[in-house]
């Protein structure tokens, strides 16, 4: 009976610790994917858009970094959101 | 000019991603098998100054705040008295080439002339302090007083990374200073109400104000979370990447001497690559970042029509 007990505690454990891991995971995961389609849209739109103006390449360029770092920044939301999940 | 960077910099992060495998590779080798990778962003109290229930103790986040704002006013005012009609070195160009970005790209682009000359000094210096702040936070320096070495007989600190923004205090601080700066300047420029009314884009009419003004006043409470989580976020990803790679996840998996070996050439691999990526891209993004942010909103809250 105590072994069950135990087992059972220890299981129960086991499992709160994986979902955390999983929530860490799935958050970081998840985050990165959505991530990952945004940076990709914005640097194929400035492709795109200095192929049509090649002159206006400079101006171009500064937005792409704003647009990049603004979107890359949701990642560590994700991760965040990971992290608080995984220590708290 | 670029190719003389590269090359330097190739090497210089290879010696840096030796310093970092060094500790770690002592640790694992003394059978200290346990690596808590939350340590290297403990803050233990090096002076310790608490008036009554405030802790004022100087700690490594001091040591780095400090040590940022030294470099920003100390880089500047040298840069600064030897600025010269015909320049001379290469740091006159740099800085000129920075201080453009800031006033022309950053400030101008953002808010008009008045606002401009205002602010521009505000913002310059925000940049400036991220970008110091960040770029220390790259080069180990002997701040890990947890775990100490022997070099003949003196106990030096291990070489850790650590950076002030990758402490969440320090980019709220900033964020908060920010936020609170530009609905100050708001209200000055136009009045409580009208402020607060032009948050509401023109032509909403009506019924539809309320929840309109309810959303905006969330998107507004939502800057300062992202705002700060940002550069927090950036740099502490940062740091805990190169740290995993240049060591961390070798000691964690304790894979044997072989299979150490293998996976710790790979990863240490990788970890130079995101040293250069951070060191490269990451820290100067995230300072220009914040600052244009900071240039939009304050541009925006004075700005005439929404």
């Amino acid at each position: 009976m105590d072994l069950i007990l135990i087992t059972a505690q220890v299981a129960a454990e086991t499992g709160e610790t994986a979902g955390r891991a999983i929530g860490l995971g799935l958050g970081t995961g998840l985050a990165a994917l959505g991530t990952g389609i945004g940076l990709g849209f914005i640097f194929g739109k400035t492709i795109e858009a200095v192929s049509r103006q090649p002159e206006l390449r400079g101006d171009i360029q500064s937005i792409q970094w704003l647009g990049f770092a603004l979107t890359e920044a949701t990642v560590f939301y994700g991760f965040i959101a990971g992290l608080i999940a995984f220590f708290v | 000019m670029t190719l003389r960077l590269h090359r330097l910099l190739a090497p210089l992060s290879l010696a840096l991603g030796l310093v970092l495998l060094g500790p770690a590779a002592a640790r694992a080798a003394d059978g200290e098998a346990t690596l808590n990778p939350s340590e290297e962003f403990a803050l233990p109290d090096w002076v310790s100054i608490k008036i009554g229930g405030l802790d004022l103790s100087i700690n490594k986040a001091v040591f780095y705040v400090l040590l940022a704002t030294a470099l920003t006013t100390g880089v500047m005012i040298w840069a600064a008295r030897r600025m010269a009609a015909r320049p001379t070195g290469r740091v006159q160009t740099v800085v000129e080439m920075a201080f453009g970005l800031m006033r022309d790209n950053i400030t101008r682009g953002n808010m008009d002339a008045r606002m401009a000359a205002k602010w521009f000094p505000f913002i310059a210096t925000l940049f400036l302090f991220i970008w110091f702040s960040n770029m220390i936070g790259y080069l180990p320096l002997p701040t890990n007083t947890t775990h100490t070495f022997d070099v003949f007989g003196l106990e030096i600190p291990s070489f850790a990374l650590y950076a002030a923004t990758a402490n969440i205090s320090v980019p709220l601080v900033l964020a908060l200073v920010v936020w609170i700066s530009y609905h100050v300047e708001g209200i000055r420029a136009k009045g409580f109400l009208p402020y607060i009314r032009s948050w509401v884009p023109a032509g909403v009419e009506g019924f539809m104000v309320g929840p309109i003004l309810a959303i905006e006043a969330l998107s507004h409470f939502v800057r300062l979370i992202s705002l700060s989580l940002r550069l927090f976020a950036n740099i502490l990803a940062g740091h805990l990447l190169i740290l995993f790679m240049a060591g961390g996840l070798v000691i964690l998996l304790g894979m044997g001497l072989f299979g150490s070996l293998v996976l710790g050439i790979a990863t240490g691999t990788l970890a130079v690559a995101f040293f250069l990526f951070e060191i490269g891209l990451v820290a100067t993004l995230q300072a220009f970042i914040f600052s244009t942010l900071t240039a939009i909103y304050l541009g925006g809250a004075v700005a005439e029509e929404h």
